[in-house]
């Protein structure tokens, strides 16, 4: 069967009106969960699986496709308007997301996160549908070396989430990449600076760093320094002109989604790639190319569809290794990996012949699911605005029963409950003395994955540190990552010459 | 099944998770002492993570119950590998440890055992062996499909699809002997004098002795004989190593010997031979980074004066996130976080104690319900109300 009539036929499966039901309970569902402050995506899923096994295999993947993107969604929601990100990959969309709430522009960041998943969602899945054999090929020469590499291009993405102040920012960092130290050295079993505290032996959870440092830290900061009573929130504006965006906004925002869809998805197709990396390179690189850059800090309209689409492109993009080799790249796809074993299904180079209804149907839900989540989102912007007309004290106290709740449900463990506290403190202090919080984060996520990378390409080399130039993919990463931080000052030296 | 079977009246099912299961170890061993209602799963990865971790309690404490099920490992090569058997793999060993590299999951964990205990088989020095670990099955395998490592290890089921579809070749498995319907050597036909299994076994709390530990060891026995249990093994894919209550002990006694002595073979250089940049490399860089930008800071300091910050508020904010880490566990969700609730509401300026009492409450209880009933997650109900 090609291509075209397997997925004809997963449409009139995943069109069927009980199927579409399915899918947009699944969405709704998702939305709700997700936008609880610190239920990220792999939570809300893992959440919501024993809902979907009372169904046939069919409808309850389509209600999971639902769930995924409507989780995903709901996190962007929380992270605009309240800059509480549940999990890493929707810190990106928080950082610009949040300074547009606080203008009052919350409408049209939920809208153009909203439009940009949709658009990014489609265009993956078109790609998934059309080339995952082709991709999981050319994905399985990337090595250790070349991951590090792709880290390496990665922390550069640090420079645009700097700050005004070179030494704060790298300070932030370096305070990320010590965090990310903590626990059991992957590579030889040992611990290292876990204290004597086996709760730290697995090292300290990026959800609880991100809770800490942005829900609770802010809570804490403006516990401390805002003056009570006082409005820094500008009332929200209704979103106006064509679904909730402006003539200018969509001129600035579909280049955006189309650059994070063409970062994410291949990304996301990696094994061990993830959404994270994705989302803060598209940040720096629609920083970069703003034709206003100096709105970047103050609530820029392409620092959220940029991350947002790169969000999405890159978790359509996991389902490639899931579906073809079995591999599951990221929290959220060892959860769906765990459902399809619940069906007895092995996902792996045999589950296109063995299960072909079952996969294109899978896939076509995925189409389905994303205009399903447009349906239901659009209309539901300007309710969620009105979140911010909270009276403050209600809102934050939510926040932090919230955050605690999020942090205990990891792992039914008091001690993640005080170190989400700790870091509040300390992303508090960090923000009261302006210190950039993002650095930190990208420090614990990438410092991990540099260094082990780093060492098992050298194990395998035996110690031969030029595999990282020898190796054709590597050797161009790592070019691209010099380039990252060397072209921008040349464009400043041509544009002051000329 | 065990109350399907009339076996047990009420089963409870507590998962403590970290650290390869010490954590949960260390919690039933205090938590449960005496107790003769209580068991833990453990198996191979917590006997070695206990060795690896240095655990404070070990499972010499617990009460053997029985050995139930567990999986073989296999040894593969990506298809395009020169190694077309067993030995020629075994002979590039010999030749130079450092050459072959062998991806699995976690340091310490079933795959490296293995390795370890293949090497001394073939006359090499575990400590020699250039063990990759890869954070799960997932990325090793991704490693290996794509041709980046000399041979892999894990159990089989995660292999079997690609073992199958031809991507990698099977050189070995674990098994004592040839497994049915499964075609591939086992370590002893070809001449290496090697088994080792994946297993999970049940344990009691410290200090079951007597009729409590009997009764136990019964009803798993007869547990293990019911059909049911038979169909969840085949469902699974699980192999029935079932071994009851004293003989589940002397093996857990002599696998213990084993694991520490591998563990100690692997030594001090665990993962990656002589080659390996030293753990404490990218640490150092870090301390030097956050000194060097530290001190950058420090010389900049001085230059704009704040304005105090209200601390009173500040106050309010931090007592509600003690007194929530305090009462968590002994007054419950819902006390803990009502208590967060109102001291939060204050710290933003609220007067209105009565109304933030009540919607505290009402959010904590309608949040404990829905992830307790709805989502069958734990939160704490507290000792307070039994």
């Amino acid at each position: 069967m090609s291509t075209w009539e397997s997925l004809v036929m997963g449409f009139s499966v995943a069109a069927a009106p009980s199927n579409l039901l399915w899918a947009f309970a699944g969405v709704s569902l998702g939305t709700a969960v997700g936008v609880l402050p610190g239920i990220g995506p792999a939570l809300t899923v893992a959440l919501l699986l024993p809902v979907t096994l009372t169904l046939a295999p069919t409808s309850a993947f389509i209600m999971f496709a639902g769930i995924y993107y409507g989780a995903m969604y709901g996190g962007s929601t929380t992270s605009i308007l309240l800059n509480t990100p549940g999990e890493s990959a929707s810190i990106a969309t928080a950082l610009e997301g949040n300074l547009m709430a606080r203008r009052g522009r919350g409408a049209a960041a939920l809208s153009t996160a909203a439009l940009g998943s949709f658009v990014a969602g489609t265009i993956a899945t078109v790609a998934l549908t059309l080339s995952a054999p082709a991709l999981v090929r050319v994905a399985l020469h990337f090595g250790p070396a070349e991951y590090f590499a792709l880290a390496v291009l990665a922390f550069t993405s640090v420079s645009a989430v700097l700050g005004r102040s070179l030494p704060k920012g790298l300070f932030s960092l370096f305070i990320g990449l010590g965090l990310g130290l903590v626990g059991i050295d992957p590579l030889t079993g040992k611990a290292r600076f876990a204290l004597g505290v086996s709760q730290l032996l697995d090292g300290i959870d990026v959800v609880i760093l991100v809770m800490g440092l942005f829900a609770v830290g802010e809570t804490f900061y403006l516990a401390w320094c805002s003056t009570p009573g006082g409005e820094d929130v500008v009332r929200p504006k209704g979103g106006g002109g064509f679904m909730g965006l402006s003539r200018e906004d969509w001129s600035r925002s579909w280049p955006a989604w189309l650059r994070g869809t063409a970062i994410g998805f291949p990304l996301g197709v990696l094994p061990a790639g993830g959404a994270e990396v994705p989302t803060f390179l598209s940040y720096m690189i629609e920083k970069r190319l703003a034709k206003k850059p100096e709105e970047f800090g103050q609530g820029a309209i392409e620092g959220v569809a940029g991350p947002e689409a790169a969000n999405n492109a890159a978790a359509a993009g996991v389902l490639v290794p899931l579906l073809t080799l079995g591999l599951p790249t990221s929290a959220t796809a060892a959860v769906l990996l765990a459902a399809f074993q619940q069906y007895g299904l092995r996902p792996g180079p045999l589950l296109f012949e063995s299960q072909p209804e079952l996969v294109w149907s899978l896939i076509a839900s995925l189409y389905v699911g994303n205009v399903m989540l447009l349906v239901l989102n659009l209309p539901l912007v300007g309710i969620w605005v009105r979140v911010l007309l909270m009276p403050k004290p209600l809102l934050y106290g939510g926040i932090l029963v919230l955050a605690s709740l999020g942090a205990y449900s990891l792992n039914g463990s008091i001690v993640d409950v005080m170190l989400l506290y700790v870091i509040g403190t300390l992303g508090a202090a960090l923000r009261r003395f302006d210190f950039p919080v993002a650095p930190a984060v990208l420090g614990l996520i990438l410092g991990p994955l540099a260094e082990q990378q780093a060492r098992r390409a050298l194990a395998i080399s035996q110690g031969d540190w030029t595999v990282f130039v020898t190796r054709p993919i590597s050797a161009v990463v790592l070019a691209a990552a010099l380039l990252a931080l060397l072209a921008p000052r040349w464009f400043h030296r041509r544009a002051r010459t000329d | 099944m065990l109350r399907r079977e009339g076996l047990a009246r009420v089963v409870e099912v507590e998962n403590v998770s970290g650290a390869a299961g010490t954590i949960g170890l260390a919690r039933f061993a205090s938590a449960y002492r005496g107790q003769g209602d209580a068991l833990l799963v453990t198996g191979l990865v917590m006997l070695s993570a206990i060795v690896m971790n240095e655990s404070p309690v070990s499972l010499a404490e617990v009460t053997p119950i029985a050995r139930l099920t567990g999986e073989y490992e296999v040894l593969v090569v990506p298809a395009a590998s020169p190694f077309r058997s067993l030995e020629d793999l075994t002979a590039a060993l010999r030749r130079d440890p450092g050459a072959v590299s062998f991806a699995g999951g976690s340091a310490g964990g079933t795959d490296q055992l293995l390795v370890g205990l293949l090497a001394r088989e073939v006359g090499v020095e575990p400590a020699k062996t250039n063990y990759i670990a890869f954070s799960g099955g997932g990325d090793s395998l991704a490693a290996l499909l794509g041709n980046q490592v000399s041979a892999g290890i894990s159990g089989l089921s995660e292999y079997a699809p690609h073992i199958e579809s031809g991507s990698l070749r099977a050189l070995a498995i674990s098994s004592s002997d040839p497994l049915p319907g499964v075609g591939i050597l086992t370590f002893r036909q070809q001449g290496i004098d090697l088994a080792l299994a994946n297993w999970r076994g049940l344990v009691a709390p410290p200090g079951i002795r007597g009729p409590a530990r009997d009764s136990l060891v019964n009803a798993i026995d007869r547990l293990v004989r019911t059909r049911e249990w038979q169909e969840v093994l085949e469902r699974t894919g699980w192999i029935d190593l079932y071994l009851p209550g004293d003989r589940f002990g002397q093996f857990l006694r002599s696998e213990q010997r084993r694991v520490a002595s591998v563990v100690r073979d692997l030594g001090s250089a665990t993962a990656t031979g002589d080659n390996e940049i030293a753990e404490m490399v990218f640490p150092g860089i870090v301390g030097v980074g956050l000194l060097v930008s530290g001190g950058l800071l420090l010389a900049r300091r001085g230059s704009e004066p704040r304005a105090p910050g209200n601390r009173r508020a500040l106050g309010f904010v931090c007592l509600g996130a003690v007194a929530d880490v305090v009462l968590l566990e002994p007054a419950g969700f819902i006390v803990a976080s009502s208590v967060l609730f109102v001291c939060t509401a204050r710290g933003f300026g609220s007067r209105r104690w009565a109304r933030d009492t009540i919607l505290g409450l009402a959010l904590s209880t309608g949040a404990y319900f829905l992830f307790t009933r709805a989502l069958s997650l734990s939160l704490p109900a507290g000792r307070l109300f039994p």
